[in-house]
Formats: C-alpha cells, structure tokens, sequence
C-alpha cells in the first residue's frame, strides 16, 4: 500500500495533468456579456447541464427502464398526478400532501405526495412558475429530506416539463426514513440574484399509509466462485420494487488479499430474477464497499402478485484483478501473444509514430486491461489513451475487441507489462426461493 | 506590466481585459476551483461565479498588482458558497466511470484518499489541497485564505496528521 504522501504525489501529477476545459474562455467572455441582461442563452445552456446532471445520476443508479415504468404509472400523462396519486391514495398506497412553499421570485412547489416502502421513499412534487417568465435552470431540482437526526439523500429522480403549464412535474426517490422517523422536512434550495432561498415543507408521515412488503426472506445462501465468495443474504419485496441484498467480502478478505498484493476488486454482480418464470426487469444494481466489507444490491420491478415460483440466478461476475502478465514486443513484425489468467490477448501490430509508440490488441469482449505499460528501453513508459478500433463476431459466436493502447515514448527494446486486468467469469447458479 | 494595465481597464470596465486576465492564468485558477470542486462542470460554474463578482468588485480593488491574489480569494469564495448549497445533495461524483485501459490505475488508493480528506476538518482539507495539490507555497495559501501564515503552517501539520492517523488506522503503512 502507499504511503499518505505518495498518494498525495499521485493526486498532484493528476491535477497537473488536467487540462483546462477549451470552453472556459468562451464561457467567461459570454457570462460577462450577458451580466445585467439575462440573457436566455445561458440559462438554457445552464438548464442543459443541470438535465445533464440529473439524467446521470438516474442513469448510474437505475436505468431507464426505470424511468419508463415510473413514466407510465405516474408522470407520463398530462396533469396525471392528482388523479393516479388519488387512486393509489385510496388503494392505501400513497400518502397526499398537498403542502407547497412559494420562493421570494413566486416559484412555488409543492409536494403532492409521497409513498414510501422499506427501501426507499418516492416524493411526487410540482414545481410552477406562474408567470413563464424563467427559464427552467432557475427551478430547484436538488433536494433532501431532514429527519429527526439525520438527513435522508436523493437516490435518483425524473421530471417532466408541462409544456404550456410552466410547471415541472417530478418525482424523486430518497433513503427510506428510519423506523423512528414521524415527521420529515423536504428541503431544497433556489438560487436568485444575490442569494440561496431555501425552501422547507414539513409533513407527518403516516405509516399505516406505507407499504408492506409483500416478501421478504432471508436467503444466506453463499456461493462459491473462483475469486471469492459472494453471499446473498435477503430478498425484500414491496409493491414499488423487489431489492436483492448480498455481500461478497469481508472486511478481513479484502485486507487479507491487500497484504497478498491479489487484490480483487468485483465491478458488478450480474444476477437475474425469475418470477413464475419469467424475468423480472432489472432495474440497477450497486456494489458499496465500507467498514463492513463490500456489499451489493440488485434492484427489480415488483412482483407479480400471484407468485408461484421465484429463482434467483446468479449468471456472472465481473472482476478486477492484480495479474503479471508481461511480453515483448517487435516493431513491424509478427508478435506471439501472451496469456493472462488463461485469458487470451492477441498482440495484432507494433507502430512506431510522431514519437508514440502504438500497440494494438484484441481480446475477448469482456477484457478490461486495467493497469498496463510499456517499457521501453527499461524506463517505464504510462499508458497515455487507447483508441477503439471495433468489435468482431468470430465464427463460434464470441465477441472479440480490438483497439490500439499509444505510449508517448519511442525506443529499441520494447516490453508490454499488465498488471490489472478485468474480466467476467459465468457462474450460471440458481437459488430457489420458496414461495408459500 | 501586462497585467496591471488589464488591471486598470479592467476597472474602466473592459470586459475582455478582465478575460485575459484570467486566461493569462487559466491553468491556476481553474485547479484551484477543481480542487474544491472535483469536477468540470462545477469548476466552470464557479468561475462564472467568480467573473461576475470580479466585474462587480474590481473598482473595490486599491492595488493592481494585488488583482491575482484578491481574484483567487474570490473564487475559493465562489467555491464554497456553491459546495455549501449543495451539500447533502447527491453529487456529479456519484457517477460511475466508464474506464477503459489503465484509467482505473489507483482509483481505489485515490478513493480512499478522498474519503479519509473529506472526512477531515473542511479548514484542514483545504490547506492539504492548496499545498500539495496546487503545490503553493505557504505565502501564497495564506494570501488567498485570508489567514496568518502560522495558521497555514498549523493546519497543514494537524491535516497531515489526522490523515496519516485516520488512514493508517485501516492497514496503511504509516509514512
């Protein structure tokens, strides 16, 4: 492991490294050319980051099929949300608020409701300006709720402009409040001239309002795979999703496997749940790694509600690990290739050029080569990009890739050392849930 | 000097002269907002920030020569106004990046590095950053924080270490 100060170093000769975004002098220049006439142009583009900026927060956390199914049941329609908040309200599934805040420039918002559930709480909330006359980036879009003690973060969240209504209609989902939790403060703040306004509605939640998971069982069902032991601990059902928990190391596995220097570090647990057969959408998972060790988290549609059969299959897993690989390489002439873990890289061609040194391989599809260097003429040589040649479908099916890796150097003796490698490895296990 | 007569129109309120002031310096100003920031976008956003404050303020500014010192304050201002809105918010940082080839290379190092500074005192964090980051001298850290010098010199040692106490307290060696 390195010490604080190296990392430190490595941080530094990172900020060195960066470069200064090209559009910095052109932003300058139009900010100031826009000051004391709010020009819409910046607004607008202001609005596109901030839609930037939300699109991927959705997107890391859940994908869009999310966005689709929440669209259909609860955004998609026009002026929808009173009346799809009022049935599920009296399905006993929602909870109406009606509560809204007005900011000093007369932008109100107002939670209309919200539903909640053991793994999350969905806020649906209106965001109008009366007048029109804002552009949409003036809107408040970033949110939390304030609980007794602690504060609860957004998760990811989804708003529909009402064309011709200047309103918003979104719909966010937090941390699901602790047990203890009876009222929240829904907090967001808008920034006007001079200063931030923030904005605060209080409500009471009501639990009898919340709902029950429909299924949850402990699996503790623990598989074994080449690299590590993934655990899936427990399936937790509700009528807005299904969360599949799991852990995969200890906290002394991962210290164990730092001091080996074999570190492996998971990317992603692939695992698929079947409902009475058939699939059910997979809406995003998550990998986190703390104190406790690492733990994941798979996240699907509801269930059905006549459920009769659920498997959980485990298909694949996506790993990073420390790996030595190292081969030398000729300029302009065949290359051998080289074998790491058993996993093939093709070395296609060696090109010197402008100074740079260009080597291009091909792998199978999943293969990540996440440390690698040349070293040429016995000084190490870092990667400096890898440029995407394509992919290609071999005669038996797989996938392989090819793309060129330049080192900024150039010399006589050349040798390719990998030192990380990321990979996925099927496991196709299947754990059978008993239904009753 | 260049920059002091940018300063002065600058004053008279020449919009380019103060955009080539801090394009004569783009590199500096732009880690410097990035080190609080983290990232391009909001880096950019308080750089807007701090131009228009700069446009607005310049006239306040007795000492041309001063003009590098005094803007930087005001972006370190910006800065923290803007992370302190949006705290608790879920952040740009939360993204997962698509890593190709040797991107990944200490990420997990860095990683933890970021959790251990962000857990620091925000006073501590800052000061790390300017002096080992941007690599300023103590002067310069004291000059844009608007501290004494022997404030820099101490919470640069506290900073180091509480990091070295909080990091090597989780299997690192210490340095």
């Amino acid at each position: 492991m390195k010490k604080v100060e190296e990392l430190l170093l490595d941080r530094k000769k990172q900020i060195e490294a960066m470069e200064v975004p090209l559009e910095l002098e052109d932003r300058l220049t139009t900010v100031l050319k826009n000051k004391g006439r709010k020009n819409k142009k910046i607004l607008n583009r202001k609005w596109l980051q901030v839609a930037a900026i939300l699109l991927i927060v959705f997107m890391v956390s859940y994908n869009f099929n999310t966005l689709a199914y929440y669209s259909k049941k609860l955004l998609g329609y026009d002026n929808v949300m009173n009346g799809t908040l009022k049935e599920l309200n009296e399905l006993g599934r929602g909870q109406v608020i009606g509560e809204s805040y007005t900011f000093e420039n007369g932008i109100t918002i107002t939670l209309d409701g919200v539903m909640m559930d053991e793994g999350q709480l969905l806020a649906f909330f209106t965001v109008k300006e009366p007048s029109g006359a804002l552009e949409a980036s003036e809107y408040p879009s970033q949110m939390h709720l304030k609980g007794l003690t602690r504060n609860y973060r957004m998760l990811y969240g989804q708003g529909e402009i009402i064309e011709g209504e200047n309103e918003i209609k979104w719909l966010m989902a937090f941390e699901a409040p602790r047990f203890y939790e009876k009222s929240l403060q829904f907090k967001t703040s808008l920034k006007l001239e001079d200063h931030w306004e923030e904005a605060s509605i209080n409500f009471t939640i009501d639990r009898s309002k919340a709902m029950k998971p429909s299924l949850k069982k402990n699996i503790n069902k623990t598989f074994q795979v080449e690299y590590t032991t993934i655990k899936v601990e427990s399936i937790v059902a509700s009528p807005t999703q299904t969360i599949i928990n799991g852990r995969l190391q200890s906290i002394f596995q991962l210290a164990k496997d730092q001091m080996l220097g074999e570190r492996m570090r998971p990317n992603q647990v692939n695992i698929k749940l079947l409902a009475n057969g058939k699939e059910v959408h997979n809406f995003g998972a998550g990998l986190t790694t703390d104190l406790n060790g690492m733990t994941f988290e798979n996240r699907f549609d509801a269930l059905p509600t006549d459920l009769h059969t659920l498997e959980i299959h485990l298909e694949s897993f996506s790993v990073d690990r420390d790996v030595e690989g190292e081969v030398e390489l000729n300029k302009n002439q065949d290359n051998s290739n080289i074998e790491v873990l058993g996993k093939e890289i093709k070395i296609d061609g060696v090109l010197e050029e402008n100074g740079n040194t260009y080597v291009t391989i091909t792998t199978a599809e999943d293969i990540v080569l996440t440390k690698v260097y040349l070293i040429i003429d016995g000084s190490r040589v870092n990667l400096k990009e890898t440029v995407a040649v394509g992919y290609d479908k071999l005669q038996d099916g797989s996938i392989v890739h090819t793309r060129t890796l330049n080192f900024p150097s150039t010399g006589e003796k050349l040798q390719l050392n990998i030192e990380r490698m990321s990979f996925t490895e099927d496991y196709n296990q299947i754990i059978k849930i008993p239904v009753e | 000097m260049e920059t002091e007569s940018l300063v002065i129109k600058a004053k008279k309120g020449d919009k380019e002269a103060l955009v080539k002031l801090i394009m004569l310096k783009e590199q500096e100003y732009y880690k410097l907002a990035y080190i609080y920031m983290k990232n391009k976008e909001d880096s950019l956003d308080a750089m807007e920030d701090m131009i228009i404050l700069l446009y607005d303020k310049i006239h306040q500014l007795k000492k041309e020569e001063a003009f590098y010192s005094w803007s930087k304050t005001i972006l370190v201002n910006c800065c923290k106004k803007q992370l302190k809105n949006q705290k608790k918010f879920v952040s740009i940082d939360q993204i997962k990046e698509a890593f190709t080839e040797g991107e990944i290379e200490q990420k997990e190092d860095q990683l933890l590095l970021d959790k251990y500074l962000s857990q620091l005192k925000e006073q501590h964090q800052e000061v790390l950053k300017l002096r080992y980051f941007l690599d300023l001298e103590y002067e310069t850290i004291a000059s844009i924080l608007k501290i004494p010098l022997g404030t820099v010199k101490s919470r640069l040692s506290i900073g180091l270490k509480k990091l070295k106490e909080s990091m090597g307290g989780e299997g690192y060696e210490k340095g």
